[in-house]
């Protein structure tokens, strides 16, 4: 989210408690739009369709299609969102703003090719008693989720934050029109409904991009070259989104957790809306990070290898380090504060909440550790952020590398406790994380000028 | 440069260590290297050459003498792949002693009147080894270890007076880096049983380093002052940083990286006068400096050019008994030698002395610009008849028809012309620089009481040179007196075989296995 801090910055130095609040609502908008909106539209898909598409199982059906198609496309893409996010900064900041968007659509190629090829590998190979359509429309919703990730990173490192929250806005009202208006064709039409909605998402960002972003050249691989790509990188996308998706795969595959709805897609009904509820909690968290991150660090930072490359005092570089770690501090405090906040409100509303969704109190416990576990998710993603300014890449991967090992076992683990260890491996798996993040975190600043100086 | 050519041998018994000079560059100190390889065939003679970058370096310019039988060549500046980074602790008793190295060099330098570095060549001879790799003190240390960045943090924070501390990390490392170079050149050189170094600086880092390795002596013969050569190099370099603002930035103060490099050359030659069995300056002046430098007295000594006395001699013959009333220049013409002010004195004599010529006897090709304004300012003073620009001449052509060499030079060291002129019975005019003064006016006590073989004035003084001049072509008695002062001058003391013999004295003992002696130690020639 490299130079939202300009906006932020911007909105704050009014310095009145609304200026604040517009900072804080503008950053939980372009951390957490996309994905809220994403959550909120196959919710309120769910509602609309429950009573109206009979049987009520058609929507679980459909549900549960379009959260494997979402997981296997993020954990797919994750392979190239990071390594083509930090091709498109390299670029911008060599000022060749012209060789991104050919590489972009050389990219776009690649996993349309590539998510194409393993959809129709799957539709034909582990779905022999679905329909036609149905199959076509997964493969073509697969494919049309791969590309809009792709999209996003792109328009993100091009730094058009609000244009990607309004056209989310845009695709997933759709999404939601279109499924409402094609339901009365069951399943295959709530996911008709879907692939059109994503196609129209997808169409508007390229619409906006090839508007914005002119090329001499359609289509270039110069960011696969050996030179340009970073192996490093694309392993972290895959192993991050690999961490966050594995203990719902875990839940799903253990037959007393779970049941099997269509094909051989499998469904933890206790676990997963839980988990998806929790999630919206963690938007306050998002906002704070962002606006901590991006203002007050990034000034720190800016002033250290400002400092570092333009011939500052040791004394001044020292300054600066210290000033990243206090902001790095406060931010992180911050977000555990808020967070709590967020956690004691659900303590104290959750049961009405659930009862107000039509969602069984059984849940509850689960819900409260989730909440929990969303937070601290929040807390590693900043530290990975921070890792990342640092261009620690190596620390990253062996923190993403351990997320997936932890959460994998520990999820195994609280299956075998039973049901009150549910959700615990994930909260668990992400604690143990952060802790070590944050005692890397520490030693990594107090080396900071010594591996700047004399490890490069 | 091919590496194919250079001439290997197993042993050798004079290893010379030369810096930027013989047989890659011409000039006085190469012809030099050369005329001493020569006058020593029972010798075997190998050599180091350290160069800054191969590209500055043509063909060799002097062919190899027959007992030159060894010859390696590196260069200080040549980038070499580092070792691959590695973030590791360091050796805490390596980086102790390091420190104390440092702290005892400091001292020394900061002594009052200089003075001799007590202890380093201790630490130094401990030292070295460590700087192998796998070693405490490896390069790698030295570049990624814990202990090395938090010694380089501390000295800037304890002495840097530049705000930049980018630009001091990366002078520590520039000029550090020939140090492992060094090492692994002495850790691999082919057994000598003597060493020379003819400069300080890395060469003769590298012939501390030698000594305090094989046990063998070195021999030390200067003939600048490399530390004072360095210093107008760097004076003169505008790439080294100066990050002062405008007020904080006092114009008489050097900047201070510009420091750290003059201070890191004086002590690398503290380094090797310390670790120097003997310590040789062409004349007392520069034997001062090096004691001012911090070379131990006792171990210096002065040991001048010698000139090919039976050939100049003999040049005599062809001249008459009064002095023909022609001044003569010998020498490149060039800013250094001030040619203007000889032609400005020209104009002088010519006044007093009518049919007086001025000869500029040198090649005008190394700064063309220079010569151009030099003939239009003859032209100026209507000197074209007088003044004669004659190129390059052969000396045994010219000397016998001339009344005074002249010398105008604003900088000079022990400049052979003059004692050429001496021998070849032409007294001679100089200005007070280098060793010019020793030359005319000889050494207090016998040298002296030779009398003065001509006259020394100021630099940059035309009616001073003049005076001078025309006081000598005018009596014919004086002018007769300082020929005569000259030549036995010349004859007593400035012989190539009086070099020779003395160098021939501290070669055998150099030769000789000190058993474990300490530098300087057992010395059994004279003073």
């Amino acid at each position: 989210m490299a130079g939202i801090g300009f906006e932020l910055r911007r909105l704050l130095q009014r310095d009145s408690l609304l200026s604040l609040l517009r900072a804080y609502g503008f950053a939980g908008v372009i951390s957490s739009g996309p994905w809220v909106l994403s959550i909120i539209g196959m919710l309120a898909i769910g509602f609309m369709s429950v009573g109206v598409v009979v049987p009520d199982a058609l929507v679980t059906q459909f549900q549960v299609t379009v959260t494997y198609l979402i997981a296997a496309s993020l954990i797919l893409t994750g392979f190239f969102q990071l390594a083509f996010t930090r091709f498109v900064a390299d670029r911008l900041f060599e000022r060749r703003r012209d060789v991104i968007l050919s590489n972009y659509h050389g990219v776009l190629w690649v996993v349309a090719a590539l998510s194409g090829a393993l959809g129709a590998a799957a539709a034909a190979l582990l779905f022999p008693e679905q329909s036609i359509a149905y199959r076509m429309l997964g493969v073509a919703g697969f494919v049309l989720l791969s590309l809009i990730w792709i999209a996003t990173v792109f328009l993100s490192g091009m730094k058009q934050y609000m244009t990607i929250v309004w056209l989310y806005l845009l695709g997933y009202g759709a999404t939601v029109g279109f499924a409402v208006w094609l339901r009365p064709h069951g399943l295959e039409g709530l996911l008709a409904g879907f692939v059109a909605g994503q196609l129209l998402l997808f169409s508007g960002m390229q619409a906006m991009i090839v508007r914005d972003f002119p090329s001499p050249r359609f289509v270039s691989f110069e960011c696969f070259h050996e030179r340009l790509r970073y192996p490093t990188l694309a392993w972290i996308g895959l192993l991050f989104n690999l961490g966050v998706w594995i203990d719902k795969f875990v839940f799903w595959a253990w037959p007393p957790t779970s049941q099997a709805v269509i094909g051989p897609l499998r469904a933890s009904i206790i676990y997963d809306l839980p988990v998806f509820l929790a999630y919206l909690s963690i938007i306050p968290g998002m906002a704070v990070f962002l606006v901590r991150i991006e203002t007050d660090f990034v000034e720190h930072y800016d002033g250290f290898y400002g400092a570092v490359r333009g011939g500052g005092s040791l004394q001044l570089i020292e300054r600066h380090r210290n000033g990243m770690v206090a902001t790095v501090r406060t931010g992180l405090f911050e977000m555990i504060k808020i967070q709590s906040i967020a956690v004691l409100l659900l303590f104290v509303a959750g049961e009405r909440l659930l009862a107000w969704l039509g969602i069984s109190d059984l849940y509850l416990p689960l819900l409260y550790v989730q909440v929990i576990a969303a937070g601290l998710q929040v807390l590693f993603l900043s530290v990975l952020t921070v890792y990342f300014y640092l261009d620690k890449r190596r620390v990253v991967l062996g923190l993403c590398g351990l997320f997936v090992v932890a959460n994998a076992l520990l999820t195994g683990l609280s299956l075998q406790l039973g049901p009150q260890a549910f959700g615990y491996g994930f909260a668990l798996s992400l604690l143990l994380c952060v802790t070590v993040g944050f005692v890397a975190l520490a030693r990594s600043f107090s080396r900071l000028e010594y591996s700047t100086f004399m490890l490069q | 440069m091919t590496a194919t050519a250079l001439p290997r041998a197993d042993s050798v018994d004079v290893m010379l260590l030369l810096e930027g000079t013989f047989p890659y560059v011409s000039g006085g100190v190469s012809s030099w290297v050369n005329q001493i390889v020569r006058g020593f065939p029972e010798y075997r003679f190998g050599a180091v050459f350290l160069g800054s970058r191969p590209e500055d370096y043509g063909d060799m310019r002097y062919a190899l003498p027959d007992n030159f039988v060894h010859l390696e060549v590196h260069h200080v500046q040549d980038v070499h792949e580092p070792p691959a980074a590695a973030s590791h602790r360091g050796d805490a008793k390596a980086f102790a002693l390091n420190a104390t190295l440092h702290e005892t060099l400091r001292a020394a330098r900061t002594a009052q009147g200089g003075g001799a570095p007590a202890g380093a060549g201790e630490l130094l001879r401990s030292m070295v080894p460590m700087l192998a790799d796998g070693e405490p003190l490896s390069e790698r240390a030295f570049l990624y270890s814990e202990r090395s960045w938090e010694f380089v943090t501390d000295q800037y924070r304890r002495f840097c007076t530049d705000p930049s501390f980018v630009d001091y990390f990366w002078t520590v490392r520039i000029m550090h880096a020939p140090i492992w170079m060094l090492a692994r050149i002495a850790r691999s050189l082919i057994p000598a049983k003597c060493y020379h170094s003819i400069s300080t600086g890395y060469a003769g880092l590298l012939g501390a380093m030698l000594r305090q390795r094989t046990g063998r002596r070195l021999l030390l013969s200067e003939h600048g002052i490399y530390t004072k050569e360095r210093k107008i190099d760097l004076f003169q370099s505008t790439w080294i940083a100066d990050n002062r603002g405008v007020f904080d930035k006092d114009p008489s103060q050097v900047a201070y990286f510009r420091d750290t490099w003059v201070r890191f050359f004086e002590t690398l030659g503290r380094m090797c006068y310390d670790a120097s069995d003997r310590i040789v300056a062409l004349y007392e002046t520069n034997r001062l400096r090096q004691i001012a430098d911090g070379a131990p007295p006792e171990r210096t000594t002065n040991v001048a050019n010698g000139i090919n006395l039976p050939r100049l001699a003999a040049l005599r013959e062809r001249r008459g008994d009064d002095p023909p009333p022609v001044l003569c220049l010998i020498g490149r013409v060039v800013p250094i030698k001030d040619v203007k002010t000889f032609i400005r004195a020209m104009r002088t004599v010519v006044d007093r002395l009518p049919g007086a010529e001025g000869w500029i006897a040198g090649p005008e090709d190394e700064d063309p610009a220079y010569a151009e304004e030099c003939r239009s300012i003859a032209a100026g003073l209507g000197l074209q008849d007088s003044v004669k620009f004659l190129g390059f001449q052969k000396i045994d052509d010219i000397l016998p028809k001339v009344g005074l060499v002249v010398l105008s030079s604003i900088s000079e060291a022990l400049p052979l012309v003059l004692l050429e002129g001496f021998a070849a019975g032409v007294p001679a005019v100089a200005t007070d620089v280098g060793s010019c003064r020793q030359l005319i006016h000889g050494l207090p006590g016998d040298d002296a009481a030779i009398g003065a073989a001509g006259d020394v004035v100021r630099i940059a003084d035309p009616e001073a040179l003049a005076g001078a001049a025309l006081r000598l072509l005018t009596d014919p008695d004086a002018w007769r007196a300082a020929q005569a002062a000259g030549i036995r001058r010349v004859e007593s003391l400035y012989t190539q075989d009086m070099m020779f013999g003395r160098y021939r004295e501290l070669y055998e003992w150099a030769l000789q296995d000190p058993k474990g002696a300490a530098p300087g130690e057992g010395w059994t020639g004279g003073a």
